[in-house]
């Protein structure tokens, strides 16, 4: 089984509140993984169901293909950083580190310096854990998360309270540990764009479901722009789109409209084209697809039924 | 659990509290003595200049004792709590983290306890006239102290764990260690076999081990030890039950 992460009707209520409804999810070995959702559609709750902080309603959790008192080992094997990360106000990351380093049996002492260096924040070695900036707190949680070398990494909105720069140091970093290091990795946003250029693959949640689940290669092709045309002769505009464009890939939509996905570059001329031959064009628009919007809102309507 | 119990040994250690309160404990044993030790010597007719009339203050603040055991204890429960959602998730059991939290803070507690028996009796000894039977006494009496202060210390433990705000703690300590007993006889004093149920209450205990080492009656009592266990076997129930059970994230 190559799942690092797999789980079978996982389900979480509080009270009567079902905030995850049966859940089947599974991570692949090698992926990075984003598990896109707004606030409060439930990302932490999988999460601190995955590390043991909640105990799930129903359902199972298998790490590394191990579950119940066989998951002890598979969990050291993971790097988990949920919520804000809590640390002692009154040491210093070296001291905070060093507890858990002793805690969690990493032998060599450089690693805690290895892992300070990786998130950033080994010249900051005299500062106490209270007076960090949310940005730093969030580094020295990633920092712990890799203390112990993981092969799997679960990451719950890492990239909050980062400036531009430290976002951009927090992704290449990540492709890097996948890349190179070979780790699996999980992790979350309330932000599609966040994690468009780091993912390769895309879990939307809404509500505690999973509503759309997409590689990177189908997101980029929903996300591309398209041209969105309202003509008064849909027949005659294709046939005139497809005399001058042999590859042309386009839609006939209802009320007349009509949208091309290629060519893109090329709609002045397209415009052009279909004026000169008497198409009458009463919208031309080149457009962008808003993926949140569409995943996410899409199901919004659904719900409400 | 032993490298878990290394690391909280390692946060432990560097505490300040831990080191102020035992700082403060033993300062406080001391200038006790010197004062009692100066007023007998400027003063023939002093009554207190005793050894025994100096244990007996000790003896006398189980109470304060068991408030002092909260400082120990929460050294390492307390706030701390809040970073074990990240043992949690490395694989540590709950139940690892609360056995693991309460034998290194009781093994310290004791520690220092024994120190401070020793530093007493040394300056009992060095300070005050030699009177044959006091320090006996005072032993004994320790010794039965030590299951009732062991009671609070893990009942205190338990309610930090089950994350029970300080001044609830408290507030059931203190109810617990100074009025349970007159509770206990105002309720079953007309109960035919229970009247006499009060003498196991702990603020009773207390009070009664004082008494006999002042009277000069002092022995060992197993009811000392029925009672301390109890409570403590009850807290340990409840608590390792329902913190192994309980949400953390
Ligand atoms: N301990 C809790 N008790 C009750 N409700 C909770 C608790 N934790 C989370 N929730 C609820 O569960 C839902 C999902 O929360 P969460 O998983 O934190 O969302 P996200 O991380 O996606 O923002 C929210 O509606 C939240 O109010
Ligand atoms: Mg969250």
């Amino acid at each position: 089984m190559s799942a690092v992460i797999q789980t079978y009707t996982l389900t979480k209520k509080f009270k009567q509140d079902e905030v995850i409804k049966p859940l089947n999810f599974s991570v692949e070995k090698g992926e990075i993984c984003a598990l896109i959702g707004k606030n409060g559609a439930g990302k932490s709750t999988i999460f601190k169901m995955l590390s043991g902080q909640l105990t799930p309603t129903t359902g199972e959790i298998y790490l590394f293909g191990k579950s119940g008192k066989d998951m002890v080992q598979a969990k050291r094997r993971m790097g988990f950083m949920i919520e804000t990360p809590v640390f002692f106000p009154d040491f210093t990351a070296i001291h905070n580190l060093e507890y858990f380093r002793i805690q969690r049996g990493v032998a060599e002492k450089k690693r805690i310096n290895e892992v300070l260096e990786i998130v950033g924040l080994a010249n900051q070695k005299k500062k106490k854990f209270g007076e960090y900036s949310m940005g730093m707190k969030q580094r020295l949680g990633i920092a712990l998360s890799l203390l112990s070398s993981p092969d799997c990494l679960v990451l719950d909105e890492p990239i909050n309270g980062l400036d531009a720069e430290g976002i951009m140091e927090i992704r290449r970093l990540l492709i890097q540990l996948n890349q190179e290091k070979k780790i699996t990795i999980l992790i979350s946003s309330h932000i599609l764009t966040e994690l468009q250029l780091v993912a390769t693959r895309f879990v939307f949640i809404k509500n505690g479901v999973i509503v759309e689940d997409v590689s990177k290669q189908l997101l980029d092709e929903k996300s591309r722009k398209q041209i969105h045309l309202k003509v008064d002769d849909t027949g005659k505009t294709a046939q005139l789109l497809e005399r001058a464009y042999e590859d042309i890939q386009y839609k006939s939509l209802p009320d007349q409209i009509i949208t091309i996905q290629n060519h893109i570059e090329e709609a002045g001329e397209i415009n052009r084209l279909l004026i000169k031959n008497d198409v009458f064009v009463m919208e031309f628009r080149v457009e962008a697809l808003n993926l949140e919007e569409y995943f996410l809102g899409l199901v919004e309507g659904a719900g409400e039924k | 659990m032993i490298n878990y119990i290394k690391s909280e040994n390692y946060r432990l250690l560097r505490k300040k509290s831990l080191y102020l309160t035992t700082a403060i404990c033993f300062i406080l044993i001391t200038a006790a003595a010197f004062v009692l030790y100066y007023f007998n010597e400027v003063d023939a007719h002093f009554p207190y200049g005793t050894s025994s009339f100096f244990y007996s203050n000790v003896l006398g603040m189980g109470v304060l004792i068991i408030i002092i055991s909260f400082v120990y204890n929460a050294t390492l429960t307390g706030k701390d709590i809040s970073l074990t959602k990240q043992a949690v998730s490395f694989g540590i059991s709950q139940s690892s983290i609360f056995w693991s939290k309460l034998m290194l803070t009781l093994c310290y507690f004791m520690f220092v306890c024994i120190v401070g028996i020793l530093l007493m009796i040394g300056l009992g000894e060095i300070l005050f006239a030699k009177e044959p039977e006091t320090t006996g006494n005072f032993l004994i009496a320790s010794f039965n102290m030590v299951p009732i202060v062991l009671s609070g210390f893990i009942l205190i433990h338990t309610l930090k764990m089950l994350k029970i705000s300080d001044i609830y703690n408290i507030i059931i300590i203190v109810f617990i260690y100074i009025f349970s007993g007159d509770l206990l006889y105002f309720v079953f004093r007309q109960i035919n076999g229970w009247n006499e149920f009060y003498l196991f209450a702990p603020s009773t205990q207390l009070n009664d081990n004082l008494m006999s080492f002042m009277n000069q009656s002092m022995q060992l009592d197993y009811r000392y030890w029925v009672t301390g266990i109890v409570i403590s076997v009850i807290a340990l129930f409840i608590g390792a039950a329902t913190f192994t059970k309980q949400d953390i994230g």
